[in-house]
């Protein structure tokens, strides 16, 4: 099994950032398997009252994945990944949710695994996920905000610090982009 | 819609959401005059925003985190290492516990995975860690044999042996336990508790689901030094005390607290005799089919524990008083509220026990009054003593390693200056000022005798920390204090060397001794007694490019070589004032790429006078990290060195910081 080493993660984030796409494949898993602990973590918070916030379990997942050694620079780059492996997982989780219920025979859904997701739930991302697909043909910008704010669980701040934009064209590009899909979902119910 | 299109609608649908609610429409009715698609694509849209509430503000995790854990919590043919999962044997408040087949030996073992909530935490786990493996060490038949203490993919387990049998709480509940039995019972787990500390390891957790029979009878103790694991003990843990208190209060990590001594019901320092009290419970419940203390609430079950006496044998178990009269007398012994009035270890207890069974069987001679007094003859004790404090110090004890340094503090640092000074928080206006005029001069030595002007925000900043700092260190006795103490204690020691080394690199004493407190603070020492673990925590790479290897770490001297010629690294690079001093402090942590950047941030604010508690008076300009950790425990260390002129207020044995040599001395 691949374990995530701050050497690979470092070589791999300046490999995507530099645009090889690929890099980005290899790195799912690694974030993938934080991430997993992150939402165990999550979940037994909520159990006990606790409500965690998903920014400071994001951070927290970089600094034991990277380490001191990694470059500083690439932590935005790693809320950046992390926010699209959320964002992948659960669209996929909902499409195979869908296609259980569509009778699909290809793959079986294991009861446990389904039962995770209410099929209103599953409905409801997929809606998202085709509406922030349409936005992002419209405004790049503002899909990604989404994306690292609903999927990675960022901060505003953190969300400035990632695109590189400041704090105000953040809240901007937030709340223009809530209306929107808030619409776009509202009129494909 | 293309971009174009949606870049003037967006224009017109912010500049509406800039303005109140009820000015919207007209707004749009205006500025989109003759338009109706812009018109109808802004009215839509603003009335989606006033409508979509907290829309998407949840991130997905809060909602779906069950998703991700759709894999993580499965069960068999999952492989851990070289153990695959057979199937779930159950969940303790220390995480969930597997029956799983160790493929390499073909054997049988009960794997626990610790939850990711020990797991992220480093110091608890390193704690952990340590406190398994000299569990591990113990050989005992009525000691779990821990095989294995790994991490595999991220994921922490222990692998024991697997035992074919019931815990004493499924026993009690299923059937009737003979008098004999019940002896049978708790002086295998007394003599195991003998062993364990011998070896100068307590349980602190004993109650009945930790404590196992085997189908042949077998007791078995689980879950040895595990508790351990609960408590807070270092200073980084104390940020996290609150919610491990919530934790406990909850009911949800700790479980019961019917098993629980006074000492850990008040929080205090806990030793052998915490099992001993602990088991007393046990026997206690066994014989009476009750719990001796018990209330509605976990709070009510604590105030019985402290004040209340457990209803006498003869009224709630006669017969098996009847059978053995020496059983109030070791109950009486194992549950005395004052720790000192308990029977001291559980030789004393197995005698006694040995006592009750000889009355059963209607050997005893007579109703013994005195309860006999020792375990060990007493030309034993003393080299058991010894053996013990080596054991414990070799293995694990944190607690009894710090003891021991206080014992071996060099003279001059017993000799400390008591001028006697109030404590900042019991100052007034005046003296307070002028206290920070001198601690102003104090940090301007400090920083070799560079002038320090401190402007009114970062005076505040001082203040608030110092008094931070009095208040919980000035506290009354509690583990916070002591964990402060120990620190500086276990820090002490190697002054000398520090001030060598340092000053040798012309690099400023009090950064030396920051480095030590601070860091072995937030990373204690746990595995060398030598403590240069807990002095430097380097990366292993980083130690290495100063020529330390990683056989090497545990070499105080190497270390504090390599840590000196690091921070003059630093300083060199940063430029050799007092702001680089401190930021030096601040980068050996977060990285000096992380300093720069927040140092090119606070320079654009107004008043930043070049020092650590301006750029901390601005930390508003700061990132994040800044602002949650090394904010936290730099200051504190400041506050610790302001206050450390006077240590004795504080019941640190450490030197006053001005008589330490100076760079160059």
């Amino acid at each position: 099994m691949k374990t995530a080493t701050a050497d690979n993660l470092t070589a791999l984030l300046v490999e995507w950032r530099e645009g090889d796409q690929a890099a980005l494949d290899r790195l799912m898993p690694l974030v993938y398997d934080q991430l997993r602990r992150i939402a165990h973590r999550y979940v037994q918070r909520e159990r006990e009252g606790h409500t965690l916030q998903t920014s400071a379990l994001v951070n927290e997942a970089y600094l034991r994945l990277a380490d001191q050694q990694v470059v500083w620079q690439n932590r935005a780059h790693f809320f950046a990944v992390t926010a699209r492996v959320m964002r992948h997982i659960l669209i996929d989780h909902a499409r195979r949710r869908r296609y259980a219920k569509h009778g699909g025979e290809a793959r079986q859904v294991p009861l446990e695994e389904a039962s995770t997701m209410s099929l209103e739930r599953a409905a409801e991302l997929i809606a998202l996920e085709e509406a922030l697909a349409e936005l992002a043909k419209l405004d790049q910008r503002k899909s990604q905000v989404v994306e690292l704010r609903y999927f990675g669980g960022l901060s505003l701040e953190e969300t400035a610090e990632v695109l590189h934009i400041s704090l105000m064209t953040v809240r901007r590009d937030w709340r223009a982009a809530k209306a929107w899909l808030y619409r776009s979902l509202r009129d494909s119910e | 819609m293309n971009s174009l299109r949606w870049q003037e609608i967006e224009t017109v649908l912010q500049d509406a959401l800039d303005r109140p609610p009820l000015e919207r429409a007209s707004f749009i009715e205006d500025v989109c005059a003759g338009d109706d698609e812009l018109k109808t694509e802004a009215t839509t849209l603003i009335a989606a925003y006033e409508e979509a509430g907290d829309f998407i503000e949840q991130p997905a995790l809060a909602r779906d985190a069950h998703v991700l854990l759709g894999e993580v919590v499965d069960g068999a043919g999952r492989e851990i290492g070289p153990y695959r999962i057979v199937e779930r044997l159950g969940a303790g408040g220390m995480g969930e516990v597997y029956l799983a087949h160790d493929t390499r030996l073909s054997r049988l073992v009960a794997l626990k995975l610790l939850p990711v909530y020990f797991a992220s935490d480093e110091a608890r786990l390193r704690r952990f860690q340590s406190e398994a493996r000299a569990a591990s060490a113990l050989n005992h038949p009525n000691i779990l044999t821990i095989y294995e203490v790994g991490e595999h993919d991220g994921v922490y387990f222990i692998a024991t042996e697997f035992i074919d049998g019931k815990t004493l709480g499924e026993l009690m509940k299923a059937q009737e336990l003979s008098l004999a039995e019940i002896l049978n019972c708790i002086e295998q787990v007394a003599s195991a508790l003998g062993v364990a500390h011998a070896a100068g390891i307590v349980h602190r957790d004993i109650k009945p689901d930790n404590i196992m029979r085997r189908h042949d009878g077998l007791m078995k103790i689980l879950d040895f030094g595990i508790a351990k694991l609960l408590e807070t003990q270092t200073p980084d843990d104390l940020y996290e005390t609150a919610a491990v208190r919530t934790h406990t209060e909850a009911g949800l990590v700790l479980g019961t607290v019917n098993y629980m001594s006074p000492e850990q019901a008040r929080g205090l320092a806990v030793d052998e005799r915490t099992d001993i009290w602990s088991l007393g419970v046990v026997l206690y419940e066994m014989l009476a089919k009750r719990l001796p203390f018990t209330g509605a609430t976990r709070m009510d079950t604590m105030v019985a524990i402290l004040d209340r006496e457990p209803a006498r044998l003869a009224e709630v178990a006669h017969e098996h008083l009847a059978s053995a009269p020496v059983l109030q007398t070791i109950l009486d012994k194992c549950l005395c509220k004052e720790i000192s009035d308990r029977y001291r270890h559980v030789g004393e207890l197995l005698a006694d026990l040995k006592t009750a069974r000889e009355q059963i069987a209607g050997l005893a001679r007579s109703v013994v009054e005195t309860p006999s007094s020792s375990w060990l003859p007493r030309r034993w004790v003393s080299p058991v003593i010894g053996i013990v404090l080596l054991l414990a110090i070799a293995v694990a004890g944190t607690v009894i390693y710090n003891r021991s340094v206080a014992g071996r503090l060099p003279d001059e640092f017993r000799a400390v200056e008591s001028r006697a000074t109030k404590l900042y928080s019991q100052m007034n206006e005046r003296e307070r000022l002028d206290f920070v005029a001198e601690q102003e001069q104090r940090i301007s030595s400090m920083m070799g005798e560079r002038s320090v002007k401190l402007d009114e925000k970062a005076i505040r900043v001082i203040k608030a920390h110092v008094d931070w700092y009095a208040a919980r260190v000035g506290s009354s006795d509690n583990a916070e204090t002591s964990a402060t103490t120990a620190t500086y204690e276990r820090a002490v020691p190697y002054v000398p060397l520090i001030a060598r080394s340092f000053a040798a690199r012309k690099v400023p004493v009090i950064i030396g001794i920051y480095l030590p407190v601070i860091e072995s603070a937030y990373k204690p020492c746990y595995e060398s007694p030598l403590g240069a673990k807990g002095l430097y925590q380097f990366l292993p790479s980083t130690a290495q490019i100063y020529g330390v290897s990683r056989d090497e770490m545990c070499d105080a001297e190497k270390m504090t070589a390599a840590a000196a010629h690091y921070v003059a690294d630093h300083m060199a690079e940063l430029g050799e004032d007092a702001q680089s001093v401190t930021l030096v402090l601040i980068s050996y942590n977060r990285g000096a790429q992380w300093v720069r950047d927040s140092l090119r941030k606070v320079r654009g604010t107004n008043n930043y006078s070049r020092d650590f508690w301006t750029l901390l008076a601005n930390r508003d300009a700061l990132d994040e990290p800044f602002r949650t950790e090394t904010a936290r425990y730099v200051p504190s260390f400041f506050a610790a060195a302001i206050v450390g002129e006077n240590p004795q207020v504080f019941g640190l044995r450490i030197a006053p910081l001005s008589t330490l040599a100076e760079p160059g001395s």
